[in-house]
């Protein structure tokens, strides 16, 4: 029997539905893209825009429609707003918190389906729930599946309890790549900045046990994966909602010690930190460690104070730039992402000139840029949405122009010079490979050999873009990393 | 903070009003252990509305208590307001960084600023820390907002008055701070809304003293 899974939103949902789909698989469902053939249909939701929930709701009328033609299950989780909730329990069969995933075998058992046999006539399937069940449950939720009901009655609390998210990490995920993988490390967000509903959705922060974390990503780099990304709204956080854990800065020199150990054969991301707790130690274990990647991802959201205050993000510039300053001494060859909000609830053209101001000064090599949009949710959307959004279309014009200005500065600098590239996808101008390097910069080489997808080669640089740099294959890497050459 | 994540049902004990819009909701603390300057996320059982508030108690109090100035157009306030002992609130917390440590106390003078409500986690230091060295200035519009004054040490507490004389001080919270002088490393707190922290940041700004000094919690 066949399962389609529709997953909206961040690299967090594509983190889940990896585990979303072990716990479904092991049930004996097998993957479809093709949702017409599938008796299980789920959705992985994302509340931060209003178009993913739009299609939920698409999505779910659909299937609804469907119901009186042939025999299915629905079910939603992911990023869910209580009111959303409130709507889905009448819509989808299942609507759950991803922290109660190692439960859906159980829920669907209640539910009348034994295993994905009794959704269909034909009988291929050998696979056994109870199977599926010791596979999925951990020892911890045993006892309480004993008595779900109880889980599910009426009183339970709106806002979303994190304390079960442990079950979730306990599922062996089924990576999507050969080559690059996710790691959840942490879950939830206690930080409420106004414009954010994420707190309201995934829970408080609790941290993943870091032995767990170490052990996935050791096997992660054994299995010849080149490109690992530590996951959570708030990585930087980790260890802090737990007395006897260790810090970001000490998981980050204890999985630079096992890449070590290992010749160092892979790339270690993060995403996202918030500047808030970005100490120098963290910034010191990355430069200490060459597994860990040279690349840094730090969310400014405005460069103005007062602005900062109002999106409630509990630092201020001058906390920023220490940490800038802190990069830049310890890893002068690290590249700097963040995340602007233009146009936010009463952002005067002053306020956003220091914005501008601060992609001068913290030469960014790339800025996801949002024009802003109260979201259902967040504090901020029960303020005025004050701002024309033909000045926010402007502001991201502006903005986008002169990161466009410092990138193509940065990458003409790269010509002549051979990096390091992993090689992730064929482009669509045939002909053309796609990769990045190590601090992310979108490479491309031209070559149609696909065989080098997922591995690392050198490249030469001879072309910059930008936003991007191209060049001509020098060498495959034999899985080995070559030592770090300033991007 | 400790293993345990707090989500609750809590039971409403007392509902206090002080005046026509602002009022006091103690319930049950269930032992919840905070540090003083948290805040908590409070809905009504069921709702699916949630807002946050300040904890308003001290660390030695046996329940919660939250002060909340309804918005009468608000979607949670209203609701609260109506509260009776025995209705049950969903919580979610402790949670929040606007808090103050012994050692900032100890070499710091230290001045706490706050409009209406955002005297709330003032109100909790000064209750949990009885020794504090502190200078507290209080925004509001009439005397009948000065929500608890009683529990300030007099020479501590500048009552500002914006709409009646019978304030310490007659005039806006920055009105104040213009004509007030600061020890240069003095820390200021500042709560409630956000264009009153804005114009005290920025005189105190113009006074000489640096925004790493000034620690924000904004309500709206
Ligand atoms: C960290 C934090 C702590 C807070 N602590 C307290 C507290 O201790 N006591 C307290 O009364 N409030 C506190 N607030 C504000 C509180 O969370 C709610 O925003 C407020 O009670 C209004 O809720 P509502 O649902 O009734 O109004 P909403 O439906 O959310 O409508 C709010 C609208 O009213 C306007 N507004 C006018 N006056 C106010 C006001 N006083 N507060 C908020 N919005 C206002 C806003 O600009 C907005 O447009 C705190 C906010 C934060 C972020
Ligand atoms: S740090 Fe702010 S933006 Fe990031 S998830 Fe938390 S509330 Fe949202």
């Amino acid at each position: 029997m066949k399962y389609h899974l529709v997953v909206l939103g961040c690299q967090m949902n594509m983190s889940d539905s990896e585990r979303v789909k072990s716990v479904i698989e092991s049930m004996g469902f097998t993957h479809t893209d093709n949702e017409d053939e599938a008796s299980l249909l789920g959705v992985l939701s994302c509340s931060v825009r209003q178009k993913p929930i739009d299609k939920v709701y698409n999505r779910i009328h659909v299937w609804n429609r469907q119901k009186n033609k042939r025999n299915i299950i629905t079910f939603v989780s992911g990023c869910v707003l209580p009111d959303d909730r409130e709507k889905f329990l009448k819509l989808f069969d299942f609507v759950f918190p991803m922290s109660e995933l190692g439960e859906f075998p159980q829920m669907l058992r209640e539910y009348g389906v034994a295993s994905p046999l009794s959704l269909s006539q034909d009988r291929e399937s050998t696979h056994n729930v109870e199977d599926v069940l010791s596979e999925v449950e951990t020892k911890s939720k045993k006892q309480s599946l004993l008595n779900p009901l109880t889980k599910y009655s009426a009183s339970k609390p709106v806002l979303p309890n994190n304390k079960d998210i442990f079950q979730l990490w306990n599922v062996k995920p089924q990576y999507q790549s050969e080559f690059e993988a996710y790691v959840p490390i942490q879950n939830g967000c206690d930080k409420f900045c106004s414009f954010c509903a994420v707190p309201y959705t995934r829970g408080r922060e609790v941290s993943r046990p870091s032995a767990e974390i170490i052990d996935e990503v050791v096997q992660l780099m054994k299995n010849g994966y080149k490109s690992i990304t530590l996951l959570g709204q708030n990585v930087n956080s980790y260890g802090l909602d737990r007395d006897e854990e260790l810090s970001f800065a000490e998981l980050l020199t204890e999985i630079g010690k096992a890449g070590d150990s290992l010749q160092n054969p892979s790339w270690v991301y993060f995403t996202s930190p918030h500047p808030r707790d970005m100490s120098r130690d963290v910034i010191e274990a990355i430069a200490k460690y060459p597994v860990l990647a040279k690349q840094i991802h730090l969310p400014l959201q405005s460069g103005d104070d007062k602005v900062l205050i109002k999106m409630n993000r509990k630092h201020n510039l001058d906390r920023y730039r220490e940490s800038v300053a802190d990069i830049r001494e310890l890893i002068p060859q690290a590249t700097l992402f963040t995340d602007i909000i233009v146009g936010f609830t009463g952002e005067t053209e002053e306020q956003f000139m220091n914005t501008l101001q601060c992609f001068d000064e913290f030469q960014y090599n790339m800025a996801y840029i949002a024009m802003y949009s109260p979201r259902p949710g967040a504090q901020s959307y029960r303020w005025e949405d004050d701002i024309p959004q033909a000045t926010k279309k402007d502001r991201l014009k502006r903005l986008s122009e002169k990161l466009e200005e410092i990138s193509a500065a940065y990458n003409h600098r790269l010509l002549g010079k051979e990096l390091q590239v992993l090689i992730r996808s064929t482009e669509r101008k045939t002909g053309f490979l796609s990769g990045h390097t190590e601090g992310k910069l979108v490479t491309r080489i031209k070559s149609k050999d696909q065989s080098l997808i997922g591995k690392f080669v050198k490249v030469k640089i001879t072309e910059s873009a930008d936003l991007s740099i191209a060049g001509e294959l020098v060498t495959v890497l034999k899985d080995k990393r070559i030592p770090v050459s300033a991007d | 903070m400790s293993e345990t994540y707090y989500h609750n049902m809590h039971k409403v004990l007392q509902v206090q009003h002080l005046t026509e819009h602002t009022f006091v909701v103690q319930f049950e603390r269930k032992e919840m252990p905070f540090i003083p300057g948290q805040h908590l996320v409070v809905g009504k059982k069921g709702d699916k509305e949630f807002r946050q508030y300040s904890i308003y108690s001290g660390l030695n109090d046996p329940h919660f208590e939250i002060l909340v100035r309804e918005v009468e157009t608000g979607l949670v306030t209203p609701k609260l307001k109506q509260l009776k002992p025995g209705d049950e609130l969903e919580i979610n917390g402790p949670m929040g960084y606007f808090t103050v440590s012994e050692q900032r106390c100890l070499n710091h003078p230290i001045v706490m600023i706050a409009t209406g409500t955002g005297i709330a986690p003032f109100n909790s230091w000064v209750k949990s820390f009885p020794d504090m060295n502190y200078k507290m200035i209080h925004g509001v519009r009439k005397a009948e907002e000065a929500y608890g004054i009683d529990r300030y040490k007099k020479d501590r507490f500048v009552l500002c008055t914006s709409q009646e004389k019978s304030g310490n001080f007659n005039g806006r919270v920055t009105d104040y701070l213009q004509k007030a002088y600061f020890p240069s490393n003095t820390l200021f707190y500042l709560c409630g809304n956000s264009e009153m922290i804005f114009d005290a940041m920025e005189l105190l700004k113009d006074k000489g003293l640096n925004t790493n000094q000034m620690f924000a919690e904004v309500y709206f």
